[in-house]
């Protein structure tokens, strides 16, 4: 009897933390200004709490959270042992997230290199900051001074509600871009810390639902869209009759699941139809054509972008990876090349290979996926393009470095290739090419405000915020050289920049793909020799 | 009662040399065995720039380790009071090995003749680090009591080198090598043991000084001090960007 009641007092309290929580973390419409642009970043003081408002929503589909095995019905009762128990996995299974608990120095060199950070002047979005927010847990839980005398005398934190709150705000407002990590005397990575905690968020129940909903559309319909096959054919049937009509030319394709094509081409489902994207993907296809190189788009594999990478649940982005090599084999194809997307190239690259093992049954000479810029800037060396470069007169471009691919995965098989190749085919395709200050740029790059999950649009707040400092760079160049045109090689960092660019004043206009500058000065039918 | 005292004070000098060094080296190993290069790396991370070779990385690491490359990258004050911190430190501690080796080769009587020079260019970077720790709002914010107990440590350190540099503090430097050559013997640790400890040198602010470094090796292996072995396992510096060409194998999935 007594039993009985205290069992259901404990639910009680169970379902009230929940209550509570989901009151905590209920999303609510904030507006923010965007700063004047001068063209200077400048660091701003220190502004407590300035972004705790700002809540990513959170996921409550149920048939979506049971299919990814998280719990359906938010914060769960035993929310404290399994937190633990999600972190010391991580711990044990990821050297990086335990490593870089223990080696902080704070030396304070990644303070002021956050985007979020400079955007929002909130201490809690320096690097440093942010994973303290872990460290403080790892220190009373996983050492034995904080085991043995509490949080106390280790400056570490109890596990509370309060906790799950703060945790939850701040590793939704990381965009995993690594630029941290460039200035830190020990490469920490805080975007490892970061998909850890989000992993751990998800174990007890707190998962958001922007990057999450996306995970389940790209396992379970193939694309982040969450498009099913026929709405994917007609998509892609409809671009290649626009193409046909624009062009007047009938025999230029856009072809999809076609056996036994030469390239296997993937690329982030928003290329479909979203602008600017779309005018990228008309690039892939002239250059496909003009190189006469078949290719094909398949239906089971129809996304390039991978959002399991943005939580340590690496079997979330084996299964989405596994589509692409399925397909591969599937449409007999010699090689498989990648389209315009940030972290497509990171996991696509460099961690398929571990995932699934080599693409061994391709073309021996083509072993590994490829960047499409890498493949037209080899066919622009060896001049098997016909370019008009005037054709792209009106631009004085820039380029912007997609932080997952500055610092993630080399280009070429030679280190900064992933600068030079994306440059060169910029180059070889406009007359006026002028880059952003250097601090902004290559290896330094700035997110565009928006990646690895942050894109919703209830993150309307940090995008704003977190595009400052790429927005005063482009403005700079503006105003030196007259920029006109930002080219970008990631889907994330164009659907976040064209909006951007007008909530900052600036022409929407003015961004857009590499491969839409390229598709644009492609001379078609002009072909000489190969 | 002088002799109860002095024992007192040879077996705490002992004591404490032994206990720092067992607990530094084996606190030191355990945490880079276990802590680091057990635990599993699942997928390459390398960060830009990323060399694509061996020889790249091993060319990378060096340059982070010698030169602080990484962090030359972001704010000058701190590259320099750190470099200079940590290179200074380093100068030291080689040339106490004068205290452990016999005899003691030329270049450590040369670095000698500089050492005060460089205990008080060390002092310097020392306090500059300090301030900025505690001037720097932002870095101000990020740091705990830890973080300024370590460099008060050091600061004592040194300060109380200094000081041992002087006529009036001077140790005898003939019994202080002496009873680290004594110390170093294999059988000593036994005589400590069964309460027959050699006999240590009996100046207080030496004493001092030996047990703040003490102190320091103890904390060592508990502290964001084991950055110093931790770093060569960094996986964002320490490994091959090659995943396209090698396969990379994750240790937890080897499906
Ligand atoms: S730069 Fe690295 S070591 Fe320094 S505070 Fe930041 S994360 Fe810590
Ligand atoms: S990874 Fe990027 S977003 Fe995250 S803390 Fe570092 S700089 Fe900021
Ligand atoms: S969206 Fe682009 S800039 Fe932003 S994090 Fe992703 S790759 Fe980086």
């Amino acid at each position: 009897m007594t039993e009985e009641k205290t069992a259901a007092e404990q639910c009680d309290e169970a379902c009230e933390a929940n209550e509570r929580i989901q009151e905590e973390l209920k999303f609510s419409k904030i507006k923010v200004k965007p700063v004047k642009l001068t063209g200077e970043i400048n660091i701003p003081d220190l502004n407590p709490n300035a972004m705790l408002g700002v809540k990513a929503q959170l996921l409550t589909a149920k048939e979506m959270l049971e299919h990814l095995g998280y719990p359906a019905d938010g914060l769960i009762p035993n929310w404290k042992e399994v937190f633990l128990r999600k972190m010391d996995e991580m711990l044990k299974k990821y050297r990086s997230v335990k490593l870089f608990m223990d080696i902080c120095v704070k030396c304070g060199a990644c303070v002021d290199k956050c985007h979020y950070y400079l955007g929002t002047g909130d201490p809690l979005n320096m690097p440093v900051a942010r994973a303290e927010l872990m460290r403080k847990v790892y220190r009373r839980y996983f050492t034995l001074p904080g085991k043995l005398f509490g949080s106390r005398f280790v400056n570490g934190s109890d596990l509370t509600e309060e906790l799950l709150v703060t945790w939850y705000t701040y590793f939704y407002q990381c965009s995993e871009c690594r630029r941290c990590s460039v200035f830190c005397p020990y490469g920490i990575d805080t975007a490892e810390i970061t998909m850890a905690a989000r992993e751990i968020l998800n174990s007890v129940g707190l998962v958001q639902k922007y990057l999450h909903e996306i995970i389940f559309k790209a396992q379970t319909a193939g694309n982040n869209l969450g498009m099913q096959q026929n709405a994917i054919i007609n998509a892609l049937e409809f671009v290649q009759d626009d193409l046909q009509e624009q062009l007047e030319m009938d025999n230029i394709r856009v072809p999809i699941d076609e056996e036994g094509a030469e390239v296997l081409f993937v690329t982030p489902s928003a290329d479909f139809f979203a602008s600017p994207h779309i005018e990228s993907l008309y690039g892939y296809a002239k250059v496909f054509h003009q190189a006469g190189i078949s290719w094909t788009m398949s239906t089971h594999a129809s996304e390039g972008g991978n959002f399991g990478l943005f939580i340590h649940n690496y079997e979330h982005m084996k299964k989405i990876n596994k589509r692409i090599w399925e397909a591969a084999r599937d449409l007999k194809v010699k090689r498989v090349v990648g389209g315009e997307c940030g972290h497509m190239w990171r996991v696509l690259c460099n961690y398929s290979n571990t995932m699934w093992g080599p693409f061994d049954y391709l073309d021996p000479k083509y072993k590994r996926p490829q960047h499409i810029c890498e493949l037209t800037n080899d066919l622009l060396n060896r001049g098997a393009l016909k370019i008009d470069k005037s054709a792209n007169e009106e631009f004085i471009v820039t380029m912007h470095d997609s932080c997952q691919v500055a610092r993630a995965m080399e280009m070429g098989g030679m280190p900064n290739g992933q600068f030079e190749i994306p440059r060169a085919v910029i180059r070889g395709v406009c007359e006026k090419f002028v880059d952003m200050p250097e601090a902004t740029i290559r290896e330094r790059t700035f997110c565009c405000g928006a990646g690895q999950g942050l894109l919703g649009d209830d993150m309307m707040a940090t995008r704003v915020k977190g595009a400052m400092p790429r927005m005063q760079a482009y403005h700079y160049a503006k105003q030196e050289s007259g920029v006109n045109f930002v080219a970008l090689i990631c889907a994330i960092c164009k659907a976040q920049l064209s909006k951007m660019f007008p909530a900052y004043g600036i022409a929407m206009e003015e961004v857009g793909g590499i491969h839409q500058l390229v598709g644009r000065a492609i001379v078609l039918g002009a072909k000489e020799s190969v | 009662m002088i002799n109860g005292i002095k024992f007192m004070i040879d077996m705490y000098v002992s004591g404490i040399v032994y206990a720092a060094c067992l607990v530094f080296a084996a606190g030191f190993l355990c945490k880079i065995y276990f802590g680091y290069y057990k635990t599993p790396q699942p997928l390459k991370i390398p960060q830009t720039p990323q060399p694509t070779t061996l020889s790249g990385v091993i060319m990378r690491m060096a340059g982070d380790v010698l030169f602080f490359r990484s962090l030359a990258k972001g704010t000058t004050l701190l590259f320099i009071a750190g470099w200079v911190f940590h290179f200074t430190f380093l100068l030291m501690i080689i040339r106490h090995l004068r205290y452990f080796v016999h005899p003691v080769p030329g270049f450590l009587v040369a670095l000698g003749n500089g050492a005060l020079a460089i205990a008080s260019l060390l002092m310097v970077a020392l306090i500059i680090l300090f301030v900025r720790r505690f001037m720097d709002k932002k870095v101000n914010y990020v740091s705990s009591f830890a973080d300024y107990f370590v460099l008060l440590l050091i600061m004592g350190i040194v300060q109380s080198g200094i000081m041992l540099h002087y006529e009036r503090f001077r140790p005898n430097v003939v019994e202080v090598k002496a009873f680290m050559l004594e110390l170093m013997e294999l059988k000593t640790p036994f005589l400590v043991m069964i309460m027959h400890p050699h006999h240590a040198p009996g100046n207080p602010l030496f004493i001092t000084h030996l047990s703040l470094v003490a102190l320091l090796l103890i904390y060592f292996p508990f502290s964001k001090l084991m950055h110093a072995g931790g770093y060569f396992f960094s996986p964002t510096r320490n490994m091959i960007n090659n995943a396209r060409e090698v396969r990379y194998i994750n240790p937890w999935d080897k499906g």
